[in-house]
């Protein structure tokens, strides 16, 4: 695989140079006051920032209903955000056409509720400091792509410290023309390894209920989720939770007597409804007022569900979500 | 009594594909064989119009089993609806699996011509999940 190495500040350069058009606009990460969030550039870019060692929202969740005609937006975002944008690509709530997506190899984040002081700004300082304590978020630690390796191109840093700009698409090798120096063959090792395999996550009824007794059902997960994008969600008003009668019969023939009611039926859903799309990014746990250890059940699930179809949500453009789609001679233990 | 028979009887609620499964339990009403009354049928103008979470809502509410019904792959009267069923109802099973209660939830194919299978089937899940009621 080739790509081009970058030199200091030909990032900036080139970002600069890209928004020169005013017709483009650049989504990243911008240095603050406190701490790096994200931002829309136009007409250049001022304390920007590569990576972001700390995980507040997921960036995609602000591209859904993009149908930009006629404007360039390029994303320079993490690996989950940019794999977030190519499953919403694929449930047609984004068009891809005026999107350039590059993703960034990300060494792991903080959660935005932490205490970020004395952090390192720099990936390998980052990834030596994460390595000595267990500041790093669990979403992260179990991260299954940390790699640059989703969207039209990648930056992914070498173990000497050299960063690598490298085209997936034709979209890709455009805005890597803009940055100057030839082609070359990348290195074989990077500084961000294939992630390793999680165990297969088993519970049952007993520990989720416990796990879920905090719940207020404020619905931020959901809110807050890359992915979970419909407009009119069965949980909007309350006409899919146990009400009146259906709750009585409820308390009288399964013996749940917590409140608010129908949380399990909220979450149960909602973990159905994103099995196959869901990222992992663990943008609910940290929306989640209550601290529940939303990203071990959303994330456990989703990666089995997927396993069964041999899918990985935001892995490339073609495969198509396992949902919408079928083979003829399959699944033949499913049956009874 | 009265009560408690009603507490060890399960209650299942079973989507019936209006063109196969549901005329199946139809023709064993019409042949006079019989199925446990805690079956409760609903019909669906097709197995794919089942939607994960009307299952997850009826397990959650209160019924001991569920069961979703259709054509045999290939059968469909819109051609392909059962093979996202298949699709669909397979990933849900896993997921009740990995929440340990994978015994609740069965799919199973019977055309409008299979009522002593139609009959067979339900009262088999029937037959288990009163068992395991019964034991706990």
């Amino acid at each position: 695989m080739k790509g081009k190495k970058i030199r200091n500040g030909d990032i900036e350069n080139a970002l600069n140079k890209f928004l020169k058009d005013e017709h483009h606009l650049v989504l990243g990460f911008k240095k603050g006051t406190d701490g790096i969030h994200h931002q829309v550039f136009k007409g250049g870019v001022d304390n920007y920032s590569l990576i972001n060692h700390v995980f507040g929202t997921n960036g995609a969740l602000y591209l859904r209903r993009i149908f930009s005609k006629g404007i360039e937006v390029l994303l320079m975002m993490r690996p989950c955000e940019i794999r977030a944008y190519v499953e919403l690509h694929k449930l047609t709530q984004i068009e891809r056409e005026d999107i350039i997506a590059i993703s960034i190899d990300c060494p792991g984040t903080v959660s935005s509720k932490e205490s970020k002081n004395n952090m390192p700004a720099e990936i390998d300082q980052l990834k030596g400091y994460f390595s000595s304590n267990n500041s790093m978020r669990w979403a992260c630690s179990v991260c299954r792509e940390k790699r640059g390796v989703v969207g039209d191109g990648g930056i992914r840093f070498d173990k000497t410290g050299n960063l690598w700009i490298i085209p997936y698409t034709e979209k890709g090798e455009r805005i890597i023309s803009i940055i100057e120096g030839e082609l070359e063959e990348i290195p074989h090792e990077m500084l961000i390894d294939r992630s390793k395999e999680t165990e297969k996550f088993q519970v049952d009824m007993e520990t989720f209920n416990k796990d879920f007794e905090k719940c207020i059902m404020c619905m931020n997960c959901r809110d807050m989720c890359p992915v979970c994008y419909c407009l009119d969600c069965v949980f909007n008003g309350d006409e899919y939770l146990p009400k009146g009668d259906a709750l009585l019969n409820k308390v009288f023939r399964t013996g749940s007597t917590t409140m608010p009611r129908g949380k399990d039926l909220f979450h149960l859903i909602r973990m159905y409804h994103v099995s196959q799309t869901c990222v992992g990014c663990g943008a609910c746990e940290e929306a989640c007022p209550q601290g529940i250890p939303l990203t071990k059940y959303f994330k456990g699930v989703s990666e089995r569900l997927q396993g069964l179809f041999s899918y990985m949500s935001g892995r490339s453009f073609d495969e198509p979500i396992p949902y919408i789609t079928f083979l003829e001679d399959e699944l033949k233990e499913a049956e009874d | 009594m009265a009560e408690d028979e009603k507490n060890k009887n399960p209650e299942i609620v079973g989507f019936a594909c209006s063109y196969c499964t549901f005329k199946a339990s139809e023709m064993a009403g019409s042949l006079r064989m019989k199925y446990p009354e805690g079956v409760k049928l609903i019909q669906v103008p097709c197995s794919s119009r089942v939607d994960p979470a009307f299952v997850i809502k009826a397990i959650v509410e209160g019924a001991d089993g569920v069961f979703v019904a259709g054509c045999h792959p290939g059968d469909c009267h819109f051609i392909k609806g059962n093979y996202y069923t298949r699709r669909k109802i397979a990933a849900l099973k896993e997921m009740f699996n990995i929440f340990s209660m994978k015994e609740k939830l069965r799919l199973f194919w019977v055309s409008a011509a299979e009522a002593r299978r139609f009959v067979e089937k339900v009262t088999d899940m029937y037959n288990d999940i009163k068992e395991k009621k019964n034991e706990g």
